[in-house]
């Protein structure tokens, strides 16, 4: 088999696994330790890509992958929560972990599908459909979780989705560096800037139920 | 209009806002509101002068223009430059900003920037970055008043709109690799052969860019973000911010050729009806009159998603309309930051006798509700009545109906609420206004004039340039 072939299928069952495991856990603290780790697994795939086709563009996305996405983020997350790390778990979720497992499971299924059905023609790469199946699971998450920093989870999920299907099968896509950095910038001012403010105002990483916000 | 040089415009409207953003950071306060006014007034003529001379082309491989891009140029450049001016009287009337106004003026720029960048350049990549980078320059906007729930806006906008946004990269990355270009003027010109993955591509579009656009179900992120911003922000982001992202989506939708495919058609029509009949209906249980006017908007978006859809005549109403209601949508806010500030309140039933306390805002609260939802003869009016005469061409009777009800539902919700807040009796308990707040009305009666003046069709650049977008995007000549 083809190494190249092999480490795309090594990584992408990692990034699958990673992805079902974020959607099964309610913890904070180990959902940022699982989300660095998606996104390290990723920047390897992108480090192996990088060598094998030598491409400074894939280089760089696989550093920002590991500075950005599995180091720097995680650690203003984890600063966030310091107070209270190894209690904070997302209260609206915890009783409902079995039904988000087999949700995620199921959306994967469907993913996987619907993506050979009407994408595979375009797509015919081994594992094209994986991306496509980490953008709904990051979209899962998100629709489901309250818990800000683990939204913030979510967002970084999709990104690592974008990503995983640039480097699969857009390599060419124009603009592609640019758009990644911009996702990081984004993603650092959710961190950054907003969550901190939120802290400030409100004094709680929860999303709050604003009654001026209702209707 | 002789010898001016459509060049020279492009760079004016691009290069105006942004170089605005970096000079307001200066440390002189009152230097960064001249500047912000300035480089507003300067955008908006540049842009009324590429309308006028009809300036259409390419310069370089990602910058171009055409009559869609100048109209749109005209209708995000007129909100910057009078949201701009409208601030200062409102940014006196926050006691605990979050946002020095240096920073408050740079963000404005920028966020004018980054929605002329949209509409300017050539390439949808980069107009993804571009709509991309609205919400980061308009995020921290929103949080100027350090409210929890205007934090709790931002949050959800900035989440919901990029977990939007991702989908639409997602759609472009399949485009491109099923046509091999991103290149959005050369796609429209020489379309594709249509196949299932291109469908899918403009269908993920549309659930991508219609999270930022308001469409049901995406939209939970609009009546927070709307309501929560100060008033100046929310008029670009109701007025001009949502038909940016509709403008986004219109150049992956151009890549289909004529006749558009069914199955997209039927899911652009479907998503245009149910955003428009949801709308008017949860306006009717608003209690925040800045959130009854993210709902009017949100019922408009549909109703011009419903003209694209239809094509032909409709789509040129879909474009009158969009361009009607930034104008009048950006009036009523300006003057709902009036009774804002004026009531210290945005609640619907602790506002009343407007009519008495702020003469001048409430008769342009009224006018401007009246507008927005639609009323002759403002430019509203004749877009909504093109969309229905369109609709009966097409022998689409339902959706005609379906227009129909989405408007009169919408039109009595926001005008029977609005009415009472002008016209209602205020009882003996009511704290008086105080003095001065019936002010920076002005910005907003000169953008009624606007939606009027569009509605009586004297704005002859402004018509003619809106019947080529309407061509070139397969629609037709009313």
């Amino acid at each position: 088999m083809d190494p190249t072939a092999e480490v795309i299928a090594l990584v992408g069952i990692g990034i699958l696994l990673t992805a079902l495991y974020l959607q099964s856990e309610s913890f904070v603290d180990p959902l940022i330790r699982g989300i660095s780790l998606q996104s390290l697994l990723l920047a390897v795939l992108l480090g192996w890509l990088a060598w094998t086709e030598q491409s400074i563009d894939l280089a760089l996305l696989a550093g920002l992958a590991v500075v950005v996405r599995a180091i720097f983020i995680p650690y203003v997350l984890r600063r966030q929560i310091r107070a209270f790390r190894w209690r904070l778990r997302e209260i609206h979720a915890a009783h409902r972990v079995t039904g988000h497992a087999l949700a995620a499971v199921a959306l994967a299924i469907i993913a996987w599908f619907v993506f050979q059905e009407t994408l595979a023609s375009v797509f015919p790469q081994p594992g094209a459909a994986l991306p496509f199946v980490l953008m709904i699971q990051g979209l899962l998450m998100l629709a489901t979780r309250t818990n800000t920093i683990v939204q913030v989870i979510g967002y970084l999920e999709e990104e690592n989705a974008v990503v995983y299907a640039g480097a699969l099968f857009a390599q060419a896509f124009p603009l592609f560096v640019e758009v990644v950095v911009f996702l990081d910038v984004l993603g650092v001012v959710l961190v950054a800037v907003i969550l901190s403010i939120q802290r400030d105002v409100t004094g709680t990483p929860e999303e709050a139920a604003l009654e001026e916000l209702s209707g | 209009m002789n010898g001016f040089s459509p060049q020279l415009g492009l760079y004016l409207v691009i290069a105006t806002p942004a170089i605005a953003a970096i000079l307001a950071l200066l440390p002189l306060s009152r230097a960064s509101e001249l500047v912000a006014r300035t480089a507003s007034l300067v955008t908006f003529g540049a842009s009324c002068a590429l309308l006028v001379t009809g300036a259409s082309g390419r310069w370089g491989p990602y910058l171009g223009l055409d009559p869609l891009s100048d109209v749109f140029l005209f209708m995000v450049t007129g909100i910057y430059a009078t949201s701009t001016w409208y601030s200062r009287g409102y940014l006196r009337s926050i006691h605990e900003a979050f946002l020095t106004p240096q920073i408050y003026y740079a963000l404005l720029s920028a966020f004018a920037f980054a929605m002329i960048s949209v509409l300017v350049v050539t390439d949808l990549g980069l107009m993804w970055i571009g709509v991309e980078a609205t919400t980061v320059a308009s995020a921290l906007l929103i949080v100027l008043e350090r409210k929890p729930a205007s934090v709790e806006a931002a949050w959800r906008y900035t989440l919901i709109a990029s977990a939007g946004l991702t989908i639409a990269l997602f759609a472009l990355l399949i485009l491109y690799t099923a046509t091999g270009t991103l290149d959005g003027f050369a796609l429209a010109a020489a379309p594709p052969v249509v196949t299932l993955p291109i469908e899918m591509a403009v269908a993920l579009a549309l659930v991508g860019y219609g999270t930022k656009v308001g469409l049901f179900p995406m939209h939970t992120w609009l009546p927070d973000a709307h309501s929560e911003a100060p008033s100046p922000i929310s008029a670009m982001f109701s007025g001009v911010l949502l038909p940016t992202a509709l403008y986004a989506f219109l150049r992956v939708y151009r890549v289909l050729p004529e006749p558009t495919p069914a199955l997209v058609s039927n899911l652009v029509l479907a998503f245009g009806v149910v955003t428009s009949l949801v709308a008017a209906f949860l306006l009717q249980r608003q209690r925040s009159f800045k959130r009854l006017l993210a709902y009017s908007s949100m019922e408009v978006m549909g109703l011009a998603v419903i003209g694209i859809a239809v094509g032909g005549i409709a789509l040129y109403g879909a474009l009158l309309l969009l361009v009607a209601h930034a104008f009048a949508k950006s009036a009523a806010f300006y003057c709902a930051g009036n009774v804002l500030r004026g009531t210290g309140t945005n609640r619907i039933d602790e506002v009343r006798d407007l009519r008495g306390r702020m003469p001048w805002t409430g008769a342009g609260w009224v006018v401007s509700a009246a507008a927005v939802t639609g009323a002759p003869p403002f430019g509203t009016f004749l877009g909504e009545l093109l969309i229905v005469v369109g609709a009966l061409a097409t022998g689409a009777i339902w959706v005609a109906g379906v227009v129909v009800v989405a408007i009169l539902v919408a039109f009595l919700g926001v005008n029977s609420q609005i009415g009472r807040m002008v016209f209602g009796e205020a009882d003996s308990e009511t704290a008086p206004i105080p003095a001065g707040s019936d002010t920076g009305w002005g910005v907003a009666y000169l953008n009624l004039a606007m939606a009027f003046a569009i509605g009586v069709a004297t704005l002859p650049y402004l018509s003619e340039a809106l019947r080529e977008a309407a061509v070139q995007l397969g629609g037709a000549l009313p």
